[in-house]
């Protein structure tokens, strides 16, 4: 093999190879980090939640300073929520309930306490993307907007020297609320938090304890909706944000926006990554040219290995061998790229979406592997046909003669 | 491989000609494994497409060659390579030899596929038909003949049933043509081989045991 070796290096052109190994590199480089950055970047618009699905829109009437003045009814009515369910985007509506009574929670850390006024809404559990998580006995399991904890953590507990809390201990202290109703009725009861929502913009607890503090609190009130969760077939579609216009509503989460968002982005890390496979395509192509001028230049050599009983397999191999090695070269280098990259860019996200979760390189890599793999296995294969058109090779014609095929 | 026979062949070059005289093209002619043969041939009688033929690197001619019987336009890639590691070994008339790598390497090339012979038995070669001190040296910077010698001791470095030898003497003085014509024949015998040798005019003095004019 070493001396196949010395007999075939002859001629390889190291700029063509450097020339092929940058071009490749690039190539590689691009397809991966444009997919990784819109894996990663991708749940800062969508909002991947574990609470709603990104179908969910939330829907309610604009408040504008005349009618909350004058009284014009902000809530929703029965023919309301029938012509939202009418229309052909929408799937289903949910109304959202809200406490008729007022709450006080508050709770208690290392000596340490803290109470505030608050409220409690409920959506029907289908709604919920998740089942409720089952709570300790007697606990009112509450979902808590994610964007309240980072106020509290970046706002409020930044100026006030108060510790930082995270998720997992949120979650892991008990609340004491205390539900104070129409005629002085009281209740309490012990909460906890069991989960965080990018999406639904309020205090959330399960609807069949809604419904029970409500007829025990406050049996005489009955209100209308003031908010719809609707589902709907496709967050994109133009006829939804029209619709919402029309009626003068207003959508209280950014799906829709979000929905375009992640399709521009969808595109346009399509193109880029469209261009780094064509880089990668004519990388492929400066190899094979270099190979194939290389295996032109050699041929009387690799023409007489074959004469003297080499197969063209063994003579292909250390071209083949240059190749994959190059190849995985190029792998690697992109793979090492594209996580230092990555670290520079997950840095500047996190600053601007602090709750945003690191998205899975697993795509990515197996992307790479099956690139390196395909752009080989081709580089064997075209090699390989190559040494073989240096054989001569026979062919019956019609009348019994016979005609050399390549060769002399 | 025992025998190779030629059944009415002729190069397709000299298609429609009428004047051929010749022991070989046009004629029913059999090369048996164990015997010597010696081919005469004037320049332009196409013995060195005899050659190229017979090594499976040219197939321009018409009527038929067989290995044992078997058309040998019939055999695959796969085939002429193992025919050519094992069964047939040729000593090619413009050598085909690497001239940049040394002479012992060009041995090398041919032993390392073949793992015929021992490192000792070829330094014996070497020092037989006496470049032994031409060993590392580029075969580039030989001359011919010292060339001819290096592609001898590469064409012996195999399991053979036929040795082609195509002008193997052409550049070598009488005592060098000697030493080869004991070398290859010694090495011919003990395999049992055939061996073809072809001529245009000096040859080597060996019991020939028929003559062909092509």
């Amino acid at each position: 093999m070493k001396l196949i070796w010395k007999l075939l290096r002859r001629h390889l052109s190291i700029g063509q190879l450097v020339g092929f190994f940058f071009a490749n590199l690039l190539g590689m480089l691009i397809v991966l980090l444009s997919l990784q950055f819109y894996e990663d970047i991708v749940p800062a618009f969508t909002g991947e939640d574990s609470v709603m699905k990104n179908t969910y829109i939330i829907v309610s009437k604009h408040i504008a300073a005349t009618n909350a003045l004058g009284g014009e009814a902000q809530t929703f009515t029965a023919a309301d929520i029938s012509d939202f369910e009418s229309q052909g985007f929408t799937r289903r509506v949910g109304t959202f309930t809200a406490s008729q009574y007022q709450v006080y929670g508050s709770l208690s850390m290392g000596g340490m306490g803290m109470g505030t006024e608050m409220f409690f809404e409920s959506v029907p559990d289908d709604f919920v993307d998740t089942k409720w998580p089952a709570s300790r006995d007697g606990e009112v399991p509450i979902i808590l907007p994610r964007s309240y904890l980072a106020i509290y953590n970046f706002g409020f507990a930044q100026t006030k020297n108060l510790p930082k809390l995270s998720e997992g201990v949120v979650s892991m202290v008990q609340m004491d609320l205390r539900l104070r109703g129409e005629g002085g009725r009281e209740v309490t009861c012990k909460g906890r938090v069991v989960g965080f929502s990018n999406r639904l913009n309020t205090v959330l607890v399960p609807q069949a304890f809604m419904q029970k503090t409500n007829a025990e609190l406050a049996p005489n009130a009955m209100t209308e909706p003031t908010r719809l969760i609707v589902e709907v077939k496709n967050p994109t579609d133009d006829a939804i944000a029209t619709y919402i216009q029309d009626h003068g509503y207003e959508l209280e989460n950014d799906t829709l926006e979000a929905g375009r968002a992640t399709y521009f982005l969808k595109v346009v890390a399509g193109i880029v990554m469209a261009v780094g496979l064509l880089i990668s395509a004519l990388s492929f192509y400066i190899l094979m040219l270099s190979i194939y001028l290389l295996v032109q230049k050699n041929a009387e050599k690799l023409q007489n290995l074959l004469l003297i009983g080499y197969s063209p397999a063994r003579v292909s191999r250390p071209y083949q061998l240059l190749t994959i090695g190059l190849n995985a070269l190029v792998l690697l280098l992109a793979f090492a790229l594209l996580f230092w990259l990555r670290g520079i860019y997950l840095e500047r996200l996190w600053q601007m979406f602090p709750t945003l979760s690191e998205g899975s390189v697993t795509t990515t890599v197996l992307i790479g592997f099956a690139l390196f793999v395909i752009v080989s296995f081709f580089n064997i294969i075209a090699i390989r046909r190559k040494i073989n058109r240096l054989t001569p090779r026979f062919k019956r014609l019609k009348g019994g003669l016979y005609r050399t095929i390549n060769g002399k | 491989m025992n025998t190779i026979t030629l059944h009415h062949t002729l190069p397709r070059v000299f298609r429609g000609r009428t004047d051929i005289q010749s022991d070989i093209w046009q004629q029913e002619v059999t090369f048996e494994r164990g015997h010597l043969y010696l081919i005469e041939a004037a320049s332009g009688t196409g013995k060195s497409s005899l050659c190229s033929y017979l090594i499976g690197y040219r197939g321009d001619y018409e009527g038929t060659m067989c290995f044992d019987g078997h058309d040998i336009r019939e055999l695959c890639t796969y085939d002429w390579t193992v025919l050519r590691q094992r069964s047939l070994s040729i000593m090619f008339q413009e050598l085909r030899v690497f001239p940049e790598l040394t002479a012992w390497e060009n041995v090398q090339v041919k032993n390392q596929l073949t793992q015929y012979k021992s490192d000792a038995e070829i330094a014996t070669y070497f020092e037989t038909l006496d470049i032994a001190d031409k060993r590392d040296t580029r075969l580039g910077h030989l001359s011919y003949g010292q060339q001819q010698r290096v592609a001898l001791i590469r064409a012996l470095c195999q399991p053979f049933d036929f040795l082609l030898a195509d002008e193997p003497v052409s550049h070598l003085d009488a005592e060098n043509t000697r030493v080869m014509g004991e070398l290859m024949m010694a090495e011919a015998q003990r395999q049992g081989a055939g061996v073809i040798i072809t001529s245009i005019g000096h040859h080597m003095d060996l019991p020939y045991e028929k003559v062909f004019k092509l």
